[in-house]
């Protein structure tokens, strides 16, 4: 009966609707920025907001980072079968849900909030938001640490409980809240714009179906799942079709000594596109391990961008994808593993496939990039208010070279996105810090007929004593690939310049190095790899780079086969191998 | 006599008010690169004696084509030590998150063009390091050296205090006093180097390009016995001297656009309604601002070529709010790889524009589908139009995708289109926590009365009015504007404990540098009005409310209403407030205003005659939920005042249609502006 309802809505009226939800996310996604109060959120825009349907299928998604894109629908579905009962689930309920094994996905500090959404007593959709809090406890401020290795260091655990029942908040929670996080305002701040964001979305769904009808929307909802299937489907066939190989290996965990080897083989067919990661290294004792939640939205990320880049993203675009992993591995470890650096083995998900299909896919794939957040936590008190600051953000890198163009230089890692650089000018003020220098990396790795993009250097200068600094700068040891005879870039690090001149490092990992007044960290990110060979690289455009002082006089020569006079920069010689 | 000329992307336009308040317009091509000449050729068309004049106010595109097109000169930059590479990092961000091939926007100077200066300011505008003058002369050497024209200077913390940078431009101006300069602290006093650094280069970018437009402009101008006061629109809403232009061209970056929804609030004070969603649709794109009890929104979060996609660069000057998509007369509608129909962004723009046009358009737009359901008239076209071919390509183009006939087809185009637009007017409306019933809708440019009615009854807008002369809406707001400048200060302050005498001085400088500037301006301090506001938020929060606050000396009391007033208004816009959270400012703003005499404008001349005289027509036009229907068609410049149509009705002018739904009711208001009740 429902069905020949269907077929008498016009495609016009569905095409509206399915905008309209599509809408909506964007909504509460820019609700959620606008009041958050952490940095983390606001100017980073670590989180992700969407609706699904009643199944927990994924509709629209808006998405400040990359790295949440499996997420959403996974809580969900924890939801569902955590309260499978009939009247489990109620009008006004909303779930708090940040276990990596059940549901949450990537690490302790991303905490989601989930919510049914009714429609005259029927359950018809979710809405969820998932935001990466500053604070949720543990051992180390910023709740990530490099040598962390039982998750119950990490903080919080919230195993999908209700913090409102029916509309009513549940107080006990937020006081175990705000007794067990470093910053109880931040943290709550945030849960109370997440919270707003969803009942935006609850609403608007709402007045969806009082304007088209339930049934409308239901039907709009299937279309637009049909939409993103349609449009992957396309997208797959115009892909080469084959298997595909990549190997590479992961630094260490800040515990054992690495390297830890991983795998993946990507078979394309007509209507399936098959990851397979079995065969990569075992769980690590240290916190960079991933669940699979975080290994599916990495080779998501990915997919989107061999297959579509540009569309509105829902599950039925993920259709064809397969994920296949051995239980307890590095990408999908095992409870109680610690995994609150888990960016360090995930990221290697996206980027086996990226390497893997780059030579078969060159118009939307590019040489390696510096492949990590590179999050660096510092945290002490304020010089002039005494008051306690901490900065958790991850540092923007060098991206490769593909076949039209050089590298982007000073750009967030794939795992991030719409993802902004904390200013110098707010950093000072909210900050005991000085910044030294925030500039290129000029290294002159990545040479290609395009360009590795460059990294850059940032340098705090702490202005009190006793603050201590954490970070994670995987690819610390393994380069970012060069491809298609491209030179391989550089690697990610930092070190620690004391106010006695010593020199401390340079180190991929660190947890809790102490610092005091006018000593100096100097973080510095990687170049990217270069794409093609540098013979071929356009003679001006090695002038220009010259001139430019992205690369010096002697790699002109040496790696570009152009030979200039130093003064005047003309072009004096090219080499044997260029002619 | 008022006169203002609006250049736009096809037409200049011209719009006088008289001293009886008698109100012309024409239009002539816009003749780019040389743009003075369109502006000369209008005036001419419109036949007004020059000496006449005593206002001459003018809206340009000049700044936005030479920005988008790179026609600007070649820029040199100067910075502190260690940031040269500030332009170029950016903010790292990517917005088009999936895009492994995204392309960063390249700076507007490359790396050899940024140079470094040691020198040294804290977050609290101490020196810390002193500026290193002997640098300054061997950057100017250099930049000689490489044929740079213009120099920006950007210090960190100059919003605090701009003492470097003001050394540094006096240091410029003795060495080399003829290059262009221009100092952070001149376009902004707001925290953020990227952001400032960025408009200051974009400033020096166009600054010669400006003065050599405005100077010409105005040669041209008493060329022809002009000596009128000259006035160019800005972003912000007002307007400026041809003096000051010169000094701050990227302060003219939206300089048309704003012209329209300024208007759209002056014509809402005149006729009574002080809340108004502006609405404009062009040949491109349709564009949209809520104006608030009669306030303009001004913002400084603006960007060029910035979209979903890519980055876009930012210029942090106060620009009029507008939400702007891709959804005009000439937008092309498509079907994607999924199979649904969509509209726009791409445009068939004015060539070869839509199938109608007869110019080669191969593609359905809006325009055609208009056509296709009666809305449009073959008759108010130019040229002959072939409607079989515009019937023929939607067929094949679109209706035979989708199994239905034409007209459903055409009709599916303009609900997309309309669905499309709806969505801009919500994320201005509903999503900022405004009731669309509370407002009037202000219809206007090419297309905005043609689908005005039908989008106020999806928002729930009881009333829409289309003025007089809708399609030249923009160059009659700016006959209404005023001398507008604004002052935003960042001043990072927690409300608690602060200091009201440093705060009083403060906002008294801002006022006196104000009344200093106006004299230069010649505006006598009696004309001029102050409007204040300090942009406040919750202590650890980034974005701020723009709240109101009352002139004079400000108290712990007033702070105290201030503070009551921001709560509202948070919750107004976010849903919630944090009563018991500290509350911190951020940025002091002041807007001063120099108000002018405006002429009293003209009521509607009854002309006579019946509304059976002024029907031009009936013919069928096809609308959602009725079907066909045969409707009266009236020619609007034979309405008298008061007269009264209802819906279905359409009512033509030139260059424009106002297509009134079954249900709604018209009325000509004293003004001759048209008056629809949207609700049913």
């Amino acid at each position: 009966m429902a069905n020949s309802v269907v077929t008498k809505v016009d495609p016009f009226t569905l095409d509206i609707v399915k905008d309209s939800l599509v809408a909506i996310g964007e909504e509460m996604f820019y609700a959620l920025a606008r009041t958050s109060m952490s940095p983390i959120i606001y100017e980073v825009l670590d989180y992700a907001s969407g609706l699904t349907d009643a199944k927990g299928q994924l509709l629209t998604q808006g998405n400040g980072v990359t790295g949440f894109i499996g997420m959403l629908s996974f809580m969900v579905r924890e939801t569902l079968e955590r309260y499978n009962k009939a009247g489990d689930l109620k009008p006004g309920d909303i779930f708090l849900i940040n276990d990596p094994y059940g549901g949450g996905g990537s690490h302790l500090c991303d905490v989601g909030l989930v919510m049914p959404i009714f429609y005259k007593g029927e359950l018809i959709a979710f809405s969820a938001n998932k935001a990466h809090w500053t604070e949720v406890g543990g051992k180390d401020a910023g709740s990530m640490s490099t040598d962390s290795t039982e998750i119950y260091q990490e903080g919080l655990q919230f195993p999908c409980v209700k913090i409102y029942d029916e509309g009513k908040l549940n107080q006990a929670v937020v006081e175990i809240i705000r007794a067990n996080v470093r910053f109880p305002d931040l943290s709550l701040g945030d849960l109370w714009a997440q919270v707003a964001a969803l009942k935006t979305g609850e609403r608007r769904v709402q007045e969806l179906c009082d304007k088209y009808s339930k049934e409308i929307v239901v039907n709009s909802i299937n279309h637009l799942l049909d939409h993103g299937e349609q449009l992957a489907l396309k997208s797959l066939r115009e892909l080469p079709k084959g298997t595909y190989e990549a190997v590479d290996y992961i630094d260490d965990d800040g515990i054992e000594e690495g390297p830890f080897r991983v795998q993946v083989k990507v078979e394309i067919t007509d209507n399936e596109f098959i990851c397979d990661f079995r065969g990569s290294h075992p769980q690590v004792t240290g916190s960079i391990n991933s669940t699979l939640t975080g290994l599916v939205s990495a080779v998501r990320t990915i997919y989107l961008a061999v297959t579509n880049p540009s569309q509105d993203v829902n599950d039925g675009s993920f259709r064809p994808l397969k994920v296949l992993t051995d239980e307890g591995s590095i990408f999908n470890a095992a409870r109680p593993a610690p995994v609150s650096m888990y960016w360090e083995s995930m990221l290697f998900g996206s980027d086996l496939i990226w390497k893997a299909l780059a030579p078969v896919v060159p118009n939307r794939l590019s040489a390696g990039h510096f492949l990590s957040v590179c999050v660096a936590i510092l945290s002490g008190k304020h010089q002039d208010t005494d008051e306690r600051f901490l900065i958790v953000e991850p540092s923007v890198g060098g991206w490769g070279g593909d076949a039209g163009k050089d590298g982007a230089s000073a750009q967030f890692c794939i795992l991030d996105g719409e993802t902004f650089n904390i200013p110098v000018e707010v950093c000072e003020t909210r900050n005991g810090v000085l910044v030294d220098e925030y500039s290129l990396n000029i290294d002159g790795a990545g040479a290609g007929e395009f360009r590795g993009g460059n990294g850059v250097v940032r340098s705090y200068r702490s202005l009190t004593d006793n603050q201590v600094f954490t970070a994670s700068f995987g690819r610390h040891k393994f380069k970012p690939w060069g491809a298609n005879e491209g030179k391989d870039g550089s690697i990610n690090y930092f070190e620690f310049i004391k106010a006695s001149g010593e020199v401390a490092g340079p180190f991929g990992k660190y947890n809790q190095y102490p610092l005091n007044k006018n000593d100096v960290t100097r973080l510095v990110t990687g170049t990217g790899g270069g794409y093609g060979s540098p013979l071929k690289r356009a003679v001006e455009k090695v002038v220009s780079d010259v001139k430019n002082e992205y690369i010096t006089i002697e790699q002109a020569k040496n790696d570009y086969g152009v030979t200039l006079d130093p003064e005047t920069l003309k072009v004096l010689e090219l080499s044997k191998d260029r002619q | 006599m008022r006169v203002a000329t609006d250049i736009g992307g096809t037409f200049t336009d011209l719009v006088y008010v008289d001293q009886h308040g008698k109100i012309g317009v024409a239009k002539s091509h816009t003749t780019p690169p040389n743009f003075e000449k369109g502006v000369l050729d209008v005036i001419g068309v419109s036949g007004i004696d020059t000496a006449q004049l005593d206002t001459f106010i003018h809206g340009t595109t000049v700044i936005i084509n030479a920005l988008t097109e790179r026609k600007g000169v070649k820029t040199g930059l100067i910075t502190t030590k260690g940031f040269r590479d500030v332009l170029e990092i950016s903010r790292g961000n990517r917005p088009d998150l999936f895009n492994i091939q995204y392309e960063k926007p390249a700076p507007f100077v490359p790396r050899y063009l940024r140079q470094e200066v040691e020198e040294r300011l804290n977050y609290k505008g101490e020196i810390i390091q002193k500026l290193h003058k002997d640098r300054i002369q061997e950057i100017v050497k250099y930049f000689k050296k490489e044929g740079v024209e213009a120099i920006a200077v950007s210090f960190l913390h100059s919003y605090s205090n701009p003492v470097h940078e003001i050394e540094t431009v006096q240091l410029i101006k003795e060495l080399w006093p003829e290059v262009a300069v221009t100092a952070s602290h001149e376009v902004t006093r707001e925290w953020r180097e990227y952001e400032r650094t960025s408009t200051t280069v974009l400033n020096s970018y166009v600054k010669p390009i400006a003065s050599s437009y405005v100077d010409r402009l105005e040669r041209e101008l008493s060329n022809v016995g002009n000596d009128s006061n000259k006035y160019i629109m800005q972003s912000n809403g007002g307007t400026t001297t041809f003096e000051q232009s010169k000094q701050t061209p990227i302060n003219m970056v939206e300089s048309g656009p704003v012209a329209g929804i300024y208007g759209s609030a002056i014509l809402g004070k005149i006729i009574g309604e002080d809340n108004i969603i502006a609405f404009d649709i062009g040949g491109t794109t349709a564009k949209c601002s809520l104006i608030d009890s009669g306030e303009v929104k001004v913002t400084t979060e603006y960007n060029i070529e910035r979209t979903e996609r890519t980055a876009g660069y930012p210029i942090k000057v106060p620009v009029v709010d507008i939400v702007e998509i891709g959804n005009g007369g000439g937008s092309i509608a498509w079907i994607d790889d999924g199979g649904s129909l969509r509209v726009g962004p791409q445009s068939a723009g004015a060539l070869p524009g839509p199938i109608a046009y007869g110019k080669g358009g191969t593609e359905p737009t809006t325009t055609d589908a208009n056509l296709v359901v009666g809305r449009l008239s073959p008759k108010n076209f130019d040229n002959q139009v072939d409607m079989e071919n515009v019937k023929t390509t939607i067929n094949e183009k679109i209706a035979k995708k989708f199994n239905t006939t034409v007209d459903e087809a055409a009709l599916g185009i303009i609900r997309i289109a309309n669905s499309n637009m709806l969505n801009a007017l919500k994320l201005i409306s509903v999503r900022k926590g405004y009731d669309p019933r509370d407002f009037a809708l202000v219809a206007f440019g090419g297309g905005g009365s043609m689908h005005a009615p039908a989008l106020a009854k999806e928002l729930g807008v009881r009333k829409v009015i289309v003025p007089v002369a809708t399609s030249v809406f923009s160059a009659w707001g700016m006959l209404m504007t005023d001398l507008r400048h604004d002052y935003i200060q960042t001043y990072i302050r927690r409300v608690e404990g602060i200091n009201y005498d440093e705060l009083n001085e403060i906002l008294a400088r801002q006022e006196s540098e104000a009344v200093e500037q106006y004299a230069g301006e010649g505006v006598k301090e009696e004309h001029v009005l102050f409007s204040r506001f300090v942009d406040l938020r919750y202590l650890g929060q980034e974005h701020t409310v723009k709240v109101p606050v009352p002139n004079g000396k400000i108290t712990k009391e007033g702070m105290n209403e201030v503070i009551q007033k921001f709560h509202e208004l948070h919750q107004q816009l976010y849903t919630f407030k944090l009563e018991e959270a500290p509350t911190e400012i951020v940025n002091l703003h002041l807007i001063a205003f120099g108000s002018v005499q405006k002429p009293e404008l003209a009521k509607l001349e009854n002309i006579g005659g019946t509304l059976e005289d002024s029907l031009k027509e009936v013919r069928p036009v096809l609308y959602e939920n009725h079907g066909w229907i045969d409707t009266k068609v009236y020619n609007r410049t034979l309405l008298n005042p008061d007269a009264k149509l209802s819906g279905p009705v359409i009512v033509e002018e030139q260059s424009a249609s106002t297509v009134v739904y079954p249900g709604q009711k018209v009325t000509v208001d004293a003004y001759g502006n048209l008056i629809i009740e949207a609700e049913v």
